[in-house]
């Protein structure tokens, strides 16, 4: 979707914003183009709208808005990391991405040399009687990326959960404004490579709006189905995890069968398991014949009949629901206030999902269920993802059945447009996933911010595991299914 | 619970039996090199290969595989087919160098048997990237590939691993943890580096995150390029592994001046 960026002045952006979201819009994201001013993303379901606000900051000091917004908190702290703008009032203002090694150089994605605040971090201390506390990571004990979290524990009981990312801040935003636009995509794709498919899908989305250009449905077809297919064999690999965090290994392990056979279905229709490399600018690389597209249905079939007795059984276990229920609560209200995305907002009663209401592959033309429950627990997440698994499933189904005629990939102009800025935005299996581009005089990308659902859910789990046992933090981890390099970039 | 049981007796055995030496039809590999002969002046595949992993030797080209994303660009565009895809599923190489293909030319490593973790071998898996090769080597594990039965455990501390397989292009913040487990492991011990980024940064190589790769940081003994490699890829490679002797203790100061060059975020390749 292509944006005009509208000019706003600090003195008025705490109230437009608030006003905003009290009126139902979303906080897409805060973010800066070189350290003088800041960006504040608005994002209007209802209206199919998306709102970009420009504040010229001079001096790097702004007012936080944190205490009115809760859900701006952690972009404030990202943008003083990477552009040095400093959030004065913000009630837990430290580093997100860059640790004690970045701290002689200045922000990264700041024009001017501009000193970060280089304090060694410190966690949050929790004192009294008997409060001990847990650090856990930045390497954790199975096969997962890293991160450090900080229990204080009272007992068996979480009192607070600290989590401190950054660990594989890699310069993915600033690599991208390097890179030849074509050959961002394989960058993009490695934002976070578990969500290749939603990452290359909101990066082209941007890119054809900045040319102004909309494909034929040909082009989109594909593009749909590997999105789709995508999130099947993730929430499948996810409900596997939440049955081997039980202890419930039966399921987990026919869970990675099934998700054999959907990564089978990704290897058909593109030739690699996850899909990488294939969605690029004007269409998909791939061409698939017609039959592979018959042997891609046959598979659909097969998984479809094969996971009915696995989630029979597992819903039919009560040690397994006994250990999902009631386990890591978030209220509506939290997750409104903390602009919860996808799975996570779903199961605590937020009908969202931006298949529903953006514009990316075939959507929001495909009609589907959104899936949501009201209890906001580990297992009403897992319920969502088995219903979604399905609509998923009957959605790919019914694209297979009916291909739209025509090519596969049309060529579109190399150069960008100068001085525009346009969003795409995909509903990953994770949620909301954000990709904004900003070009220069020149026509190159002066900046590229990506904003992964996961940004908006770690808090979540923060607040989730408040007042759980120890030994249940791995299942709530696991229920939001969260990335650890689609937040540090 | 006999539902359950029936349940998985009815479904049968998944596991592959024998490892394939080709991944299954239509799927992407890395490139190779033939002999054919390249059109003069053509330079398709050099313009269009987003890490620059292909160099001009006189009149053909050389991949670097370890620096390859497995994009397939250069093989669909290649209009003599120079270049083709290569699904083979023994990619690993004992030397850095060996993963530069030419002509006809793939050098795997010739390990003698026999080495000491031929029998079993304890993985510690070290992530420092985006995950795709995590997903991977966690598929290795499962039902269907299941690199248990070849005596490969994943365990979860250091102390008690032989081999270290690290994923990712180890930017900044990773460095100082990953030496730590490293120095944690007993030896004799064994670093495989797995997935492009590990073995050379891949698309993250030179950014100001000093995301290079493994090799800046410790000695690496296997490489295990591919962006994700394949789980047969994984476990091959992991199987070269088991065949060597591993090192020893680096010397204290070999260790410190590995730990400063690591810290000051020493240039690699």
């Amino acid at each position: 979707m292509k944006l005009e960026v509208l000019p706003l002045k600090l003195e008025e952006r705490t109230t437009v914003v608030k006003e905003a979201l009290d009126a139902g819009d979303r906080l897409g994201l805060i973010t800066s183009i070189d350290g003088g001013q800041l960006l504040t993303l608005l994002l209007s379901p209802q209206m199919h709208t998306v709102t970009c606000f420009q504040t010229p900051i001079e001096d790097p000091v702004y007012h936080s808005i944190t205490s009115l917004v809760p859900q701006a908190h952690w972009f404030e702290r990202t943008t003083m990391d990477m552009f040095g703008l400093l959030p004065q009032g913000h009630p837990r203002l430290k580093r997100t991405h860059l640790h004690e090694p970045y701290a002689f150089e200045g922000a990264p994605l700041c024009n001017d040399v501009r000193d970060v605040d280089a304090h060694a971090y410190q966690f949050f201390d929790v004192e009294g009687e008997g409060i001990y506390e847990i650090p856990v990571g930045p390497i954790h004990a199975g096969i997962i990326e890293p991160g450090h979290f900080r229990f204080s524990c009272y007992g068996e009981i979480i009192l607070n959960l600290e989590i401190r990312l950054g660990y594989i801040h890699r310069g993915v935003e600033k690599r991208l404004t390097e890179v030849p636009c074509h050959q961002a995509r394989f960058v993009a794709e490695a934002a976070a490579s578990d969500m290749p498919v939603a990452n290359a899908l909101a990066h082209v989305t941007a890119m054809e709006s900045l040319l102004d250009f909309v494909l034929p449905g040909s082009c989109q077809f594909l593009r749909t189905a590997a999105l789709e297919i995508e999130r099947i064999a993730m929430h499948l690999s996810d409900l596997g995890g939440l049955a081997g965090d039980i202890g419930f290994l039966a399921i987990s392990s026919s869970m990675a069968r099934l998700r054999g056979l959907a990564l089978r279905m990704g290897e058909l229709l593109t030739g690699n398991r996850l899909m990488r490399g294939y969605i690029c600018i004007g269409g998909v690389s791939m061409h698939s014949s017609s039959e592979s597209r018959r042997e891609l249905i046959k598979v659909a079939e097969q998984l479809k009949q094969q996971l009915e007795p696995v989630i029979d059984l597992y819903l039919a276990n009560q040690v397994a629901i006994d250990r999902m229920e009631g386990i890591g609560k978030i209220s509506c209200s939290l997750a409104r206030e903390f602009g919860l995305v996808g799975v996570a907002a779903r199961s605590s009663g937020i009908s969202y999902d931006c298949r529903r209401y953006w514009s990316h592959a075939l959507f929001p033309g495909e009609d589907f269920e959104i899936s949501v429950e009201q209890t906001g627990d580990v297992f009403a997440r897992a319920k969502v993802r088995i219903r979604e698994i399905k609509s998923s499933l009957q959605l790919l189904m019914k694209l297979l059945q009916e291909p739209h005629a025509g090519p596969d990939w049309v060529p579109l102009p190399e150069e960008l447009p100068r001085n525009s800025s346009a969003v795409g935005i995909v509903e990953s299996h994770r949620g909301e996933l954000i990709h904004l581009i900003i070009t220069d005089h020149q026509g190159k990308i002066q900046r590229y911010c990506i904003k992964d659902p996961s940004v908006n859910n770690w808090t979540a789990l923060a607040i989730a595991v408040r007042n759980n046992l120890v030994a249940d933090f791995p299942l709530c981890n696991k229920s939001f299914s969260l990335s650890y390099s689609g937040h540090d970039l | 619970m006999l539902h359950l049981l029936s349940y998985l007796l009815s479904r049968g055995l998944a596991t592959n039996k024998l490892i394939p030496e080709v991944l299954a039809d239509g799927v992407t590999g890395l490139p190779k090199v033939t002999r054919n002969k390249c059109v003069e002046d053509c330079l398709a595949c050099v313009h269009a290969c987003p890490t620059d992993a292909i160099t001009l030797k006189t009149v053909s080209p050389i991949v670097d595989r370890g620096a390859c994303i497995g994009c397939n660009k250069c093989v669909a565009l290649c209009p003599t087919g120079t270049l083709a895809n290569d699904s083979a599923t023994a990619t690993y190489a004992y030397n850095r160098e060996d993963l530069l293909v030419e002509a006809e030319q793939i050098k795997l490593g010739s390990g003698t048997r026999g080495g000491i973790f031929d029998g079993s071998m304890a993985v510690r898996v070290v992530s420092t990237g985006c995950s795709a090769c995590d997903l991977e080597v966690a598929a290795a594990n499962n039902p269907i590939f299941d690199m248990d039965r070849f005596g490969m455990q994943v365990v979860a501390s250091p102390r008690f691993a032989d081999a270290l397989l690290i994923t990712g292009p180890v930017p900044r913040a990773m460095h100082q943890p990953l030496l730590s487990c490293y120095e944690a492991m007993a030896d004799p011990r064994i670093v495989v580096a797995c997935g492009t980024c590990a073995v050379s940064g891949g698309v993250h190589r030179n950014g100001y995150a000093g995301a290079n790769g493994v090799s800046p940081i410790l000695p690496v003994d296997v490489f295990i390029p591919g962006c994700p490699p394949h789980p047969w890829q994984i476990i091959l490679g992991l199987l070269a592994a088991r065949r060597l002797t591993g090192r020893r203790r680096v010397t204290a100061g070999e260790g410190k001046a590995n730990r400063s060059k690591a810290l000051t975020g020493g240039e690699g390749i």
